[in-house]
């Protein structure tokens, strides 16, 4: 147990001082802002910059559109700065060889791979409240909140997409040994699984469903239990996932 | 009780045989220098002592344990220096050692005075800055103290000296030699007056196997070839020598000598070193001939070395 | 008359975002101007880059521009 608390502190310090957690804090935090200032300002914008003597009634903003911005930043930049910012986790520890030193140390190579995920998912927590928190916060202050639904089940649903984004990078990482390698095995999984979401029958279990359904459960056209198979089955991939990882890691020359 | 035993051991890269039926053994408490070229697998041999690479054949005990291939119970035995360690840069060193100690299970209230220990031996205990901005000798003299953390009984250094100027490398090597009769070190060079610096036991890998091993003053006297060297003043003044009448009679009764000249210089090899020596120097007395130099010739490590990889 | 009002409207909102955007500008800047070794790019270009693409040029520098330590 201490060889990991070790290890999941030095991620921390890690983290801290190459300026991750700075950049996720704040770009989470703006987005947060960003979403219901947008939703509030586009029919404004669209109305300052129609054409003189055309008149176009755009309907008022509603708590709705907030979330709708907040699904669309957070399901695609949101993601995406994750994807990045984990793409080195592990493949610059194995290019630059500071595995070395500590593994001869006796640290199990499990433990590793255990720390990588508990800080990544701590840190991507953390963001996830703090922007969910304030899109939340301003969506109450402006608009009548009582027209959405399941508002907390469709954030958890995004959340336990991005765990599984987490777990694709560490793997890919592992496999190719750089952040490239890493980013690309990530974004081929999602590729083909856009693909693979075409099929009727078995769309209901992939798990693109949490980052793309959101809007649907919040607007009250999908019921929570529809997404239950796509939630069960991501938690599955995602203890999968981090199970190969140990074995490749295991069995990876360092 | 042998640090490491190395039996029979195989490795190959491809179609490359980088190791080919090495054996190698280390007893405790000395300082082991493994001679080789580049290429010649002391890395290899290294990485897999510390089971971060497969072995293909044979058997390597630390101790008497075996070693296996990735998660290795043996590691608690040892620590390692790699040829360029690399650290995480924005930690300061005393939280790396930390970070090391809490791993390799140090008790917390140990933790602290042992690196306090460490940082003076290796000389950073100024040291307070992040690891990122040092320098090369800095990093590898952090190497020692981070591979020494856990009091290993058997310490390997990768090519520690090999990137380091002269005075860097002369910290090194005080560093070890501190450490001898407490600590096993195996450490791999290429550089010959380090091994003769301070190891007591030496092998050189040369073709996948040992060309040579054993005790360093053991191996420096059964190579001593027992060369009288004479260097005279002139070439004129060596055939003068020759031409004695003394000389010729004494080394036609001595057929165990062995006569050589190089410009002025005359080597004579012999079996009986003491008398020949003692002759020689009455010919050259009754004779009134002074030479330059009158010197025995010792076995350079540098001429075994190059004799066993040709 | 309408604007004022409106810019009080949007106070909440507006002072938080000026002051993250400030934050990660003179954090970037800082850092550009402490360690010169970069990946690539020379100082002046992280210096604009840092000071005038908003949110992305600190985020862009940081993630790829910043050189190890």
């Amino acid at each position: 147990m201490r060889p990991y608390i070790a290890f999941v502190k030095k991620e921390w310090l890690e983290a801290l001082r190459t300026y991750k957690v700075f950049i996720f804090a704040v770009v989470f935090a703006l987005l947060g802002i960003m979403n219901p200032i947008t939703a509030k300002v586009t029919p404004q914008l669209l109305e300052t910059f129609m054409p003189e003597g055309m008149q176009i009634t755009l309907p008022e903003p509603t708590a709705l559109d907030s979330w709708a911005q907040f699904y669309k930043n957070v399901g695609q930049m949101g993601l995406i700065v994750l994807v990045i910012l984990f793409s080195t986790l592990i493949s610059h520890e194995i290019t630059k060889g500071t595995l070395i030193n500590i593994l001869t140390k006796g640290l199990k190579r499990s433990t590793v791979i255990y720390g990588k995920l508990t800080l990544s998912i701590l840190l991507w927590t953390a963001s996830f409240v703090l922007c969910f928190g304030l899109t939340d916060i301003y969506t109450r202050y402006f608009w009548d909140v009582s027209i959405l639904h399941h508002a907390y089940f469709a954030g958890g649903c995004l959340w336990l997409f991005g765990v599984f984004l987490i777990s694709v990078t560490l793997l890919g990482g592992i496999l190719f040994s750089n952040s490239y390698g890493s980013l690309l095995t990530t974004l081929l999984v999602f590729i083909v699984l856009m693909i693979l979401g075409i099929f009727e029958p078995i769309a209901k279990f992939n798990p693109t469903w949490l980052a793309t359904q959101n809007l649907n459960l919040v607007q009250g056209n999908l019921s929570p239990d529809r997404l239950i198979p796509a939630i069960l089955s991501t938690i599955m991939v995602i203890v999968l996932l981090n199970v190969i990882s140990v074995i490749a890691f295991n069995r990876k020359a360092i | 009780m042998l640090a490491l035993e190395i039996q029979q051991l195989h490795k190959s890269f491809g179609s490359n045989k980088v190791i080919d039926g090495l054996n190698l053994v280390v007893p405790e408490n000395s300082i082991y220098g493994l001679l080789g070229q580049n290429g010649a697998g002391k890395t290899t041999t290294m990485k897999m002592t510390l089971g971060l690479l497969k072995i293909d054949r044979g058997t390597i005990k630390v101790f008497g344990e075996n070693v296996h291939y990735g998660q290795t119970p043996t590691n608690q035995h040892i620590g390692f220096l790699p040829d360029v360690p690399e650290f995480y840069g924005y930690m300061k060193p005393q939280e790396y050692l930390e970070l090391c100690g809490r791993i390799t299970g140090i008790p917390e209230p140990l933790l602290k005075p042992r690196i306090q220990e460490l940082l003076a031996l290796v000389g950073l205990e100024n040291a307070k800055k992040r690891i990122g901005g040092y320098s090369r000798g800095m990093k590898q003299r952090l190497g020692i103290a981070q591979a020494m953390i856990n009091e290993p009984k058997l310490l390997i250094c990768d090519e520690p000296t090999s990137a380091l100027d002269p005075i860097g490398r002369k910290e090194i090597l005080d560093i070890l030699l501190k450490l001898k009769g407490k600590t096993t070190v195996i450490f791999s060079t290429h550089i010959l007056s380090d091994v003769e610096r301070i190891c007591d036991h030496i092998g050189v890998l040369s073709g996948g196997k040992l060309a040579l091993e054993g005790n360093l003053s053991e191996i420096k006297e059964n190579g001593r070839t027992d060369i009288i060297e004479i260097e005279f003043t002139s070439k004129e003044q060596l055939s003068q020598f020759r031409e004695l009448d003394a000389t010729k009679a004494y080394f036609s009764s001595d057929n165990t000598s062995k006569l050589s000249v190089e410009g002025s210089r005359l080597y004579i090899e012999t079996e009986s070193v003491k008398s020949t020596q003692l002759h020689v120097l009455k010919i050259l007395a009754e004779a009134e001939l002074v030479p330059n130099r009158i010197e025995l010739l010792e076995p350079t490590l540098e001429n075994l070395f190059m004799e066993v990889v040709k | 008359m309408n604007e004022i009002s409106q810019l009080k409207e949007y106070l909440p909102f507006l002072i938080p975002v000026v002051i993250l955007e400030l934050a990660l500008a003179i954090t970037a800047l800082v850092h550009v101007l402490k360690h010169p070794n970069y990946k690539f790019g020379n100082k002046i270009l992280w210096i604009i880059v840092v000071l005038f693409v908003q949110i992305i040029g600190p985020v862009v520098y940081f993630l790829f521009g910043r050189g190890d330590e």
